[in-house]
């Protein structure tokens, strides 16, 4: 489903990522740990090419974006965002959050993409915030809207960029709750968190991250249980 | 000076007066509209990623914003358009046009300023979306800049009002021509100008209603 391969990205002088490989396969929920500073979110963010690759293939759902000339709106339509500043849309209504882009770049009518919004605001457990504006709600329940318009575009693949890391410690719950049923329903995703928790029990795989390469993957119950690689060793003693 | 006033001979003069501001409220209006457009063209083009458009843009802007408006008009009705056009223009064609280019330089500052205070997460969601870069700029950047736009944009819309006074100088039947034709033909000073003055400042008082029943209700984001 998505294939890396030698991954490069530097913002000027200074590389961030030093060559990432990996593969993730169909239904799999991957989570990407790592200390501030390592590359996770930029390599998160360079699998819909929110940042331009320097160097390397990313080949997402059979085309390498990584090639200028593949076209990315297509690619996006496949691939949800979940961002850790939530970045809805202010001047806009809940249901309208989640129905512009169905309507707009799917060309769904009018009806069904609001019929559908309200599925999966009854989804994450808010239909009767659907006409409230976003900065009417807490950062948990803005979460779970984008998290809703994300769905909205039946991607094949989610990726949340530290979803719970803006999130009153309350707030983080029901967040996690959503984004566990989702791997559930055999959602296929790719989360950089820091919740060690979720990464252990949701987790298919966990990616350790340092210093611009994937320093060590694996099972969850291998990685956290018994890491191999000395920086994961240190970085899993800090944290857990 | 009040008992000296003379109201009959501003009574003679009342209705040019009035025909004046019809003509200043159209040419302000038409103006704003216009350089509206052209701000935002040139607002985006200052941003763009393509250099010719940016230095384009650029030289637009620094050009109207470094010279004085009133010389712009004089340019503009005497030298650029009669070459351009083999003749001379109405007074009217070349205001509107030195007017909303003038305005059009500043409005591009304002849109510029606009979409660049908003978050750039905004465009990253709308583009994780899916959408283009238009749809994301149309739908999602552009309507949340313009409300934070509203409070310069009417200043800019009352500047332009008053300017529009300039316009005397090229015989554009406006409401100062018509006060400065009273003068000509009366010789009174008071009566004419003073009554031009307070004609702007009940204009600009309205204009400012406007513009702040407009913040209140789309102002807030």
């Amino acid at each position: 489903m998505i294939k890396v391969r030698d991954l490069h990205k530097s913002f000027g002088q200074l590389e961030v990522l030093k060559g990432v490989d990996c593969e993730i396969t169909e239904g799999e929920v991957v989570c990407v740990i790592g200390p501030s500073g390592s590359g996770k979110s930029t390599f998160l963010r360079c699998l819909n090419r929110l940042e331009e690759i320097t160097k390397g293939d990313v080949v997402v759902l059979g085309k390498n974006i990584a090639d200028p000339k593949t076209d990315i709106n297509a690619v996006r339509r496949e691939v949800g965002m979940v961002f850790q500043r939530f970045n809805l849309f202010p001047h806009k209504t809940v249901l309208d959050n989640i129905s512009l882009a169905p309507q707009k770049v799917r060309k769904m009518d009018k009806a069904a993409a609001e019929k559908k919004a309200m599925e999966l605001l009854g989804k994450v457990g808010l239909r009767e915030k659907a006409n409230a504006y976003p900065n009417q709600l807490s950062g948990g329940q803005q979460q779970r809207v984008a998290i809703a318009r994300a769905l909205a575009m039946n991607p094949k693949v989610l990726l949340f960029d530290e979803p719970t890391s803006a999130l009153d410690p309350e707030m983080v719950g029901e967040v996690l709750d959503v984004m566990k049923q989702l791997a559930q329903e055999g959602m296929t995703m790719i989360v950089v968190t820091h919740e060690m928790g979720f990464a252990r029990e949701v987790g298919d795989r966990v990616f350790f991250m340092d210093q611009g390469y994937i320093m060590e993957e694996g099972k969850p119950e291998q990685i956290f249980s018994a890491p191999q690689n000395e920086r994961t060793k240190n970085f899993l003693s800090k944290v857990l | 000076m009040l008992q000296n006033f003379r109201w009959d001979a501003l009574e003679q003069y009342l209705p040019y007066f009035f025909e004046g501001i019809v003509m200043t409220v159209e040419i302000t209006v038409i103006s704003v509209l216009l350089g509206t457009i052209i701000g935002l063209f040139a607002g985006m083009g200052r941003l763009s990623s393509v250099l010719p458009l940016r230095w384009l843009s650029n030289i637009y802007v620094g050009f109207f914003r470094g010279t004085p408006l009133f010389v712009q008009i004089l340019l503009i009705h005497f030298a650029v358009l009669p070459s351009l056009l083999g003749s001379s223009t109405s007074p009217f064609v070349s205001g509107v046009v030195a007017l909303s280019l003038n305005a059009g330089a500043y409005i591009a500052e304002i849109f510029r300023a606009g979409i660049q205070s908003i978050d750039k997460g905004q465009m990253e969601a709308a583009r994780s979306l899916g959408m283009s870069q238009g749809q994301a700029m149309r739908m999602i950047i552009l309507p949340q800049a313009f409300r934070r736009m509203l409070p310069p944009l009417g200043n800019e819309a009352i500047m332009l009002l008053k300017d529009s006074s300039l316009l005397a100088a090229i015989s554009l039947p406006e409401v100062t021509y018509y006060a400065k034709l009273m003068q000509g033909k009366t010789y009174l000073a008071w009566e004419p100008f003073l009554t031009l003055a307070l004609m702007y400042l009940v204009l600009t008082l309205i204009l400012a209603r406007i513009v702040s029943f407009l913040e209140r209700k789309y102002g807030t984001v």
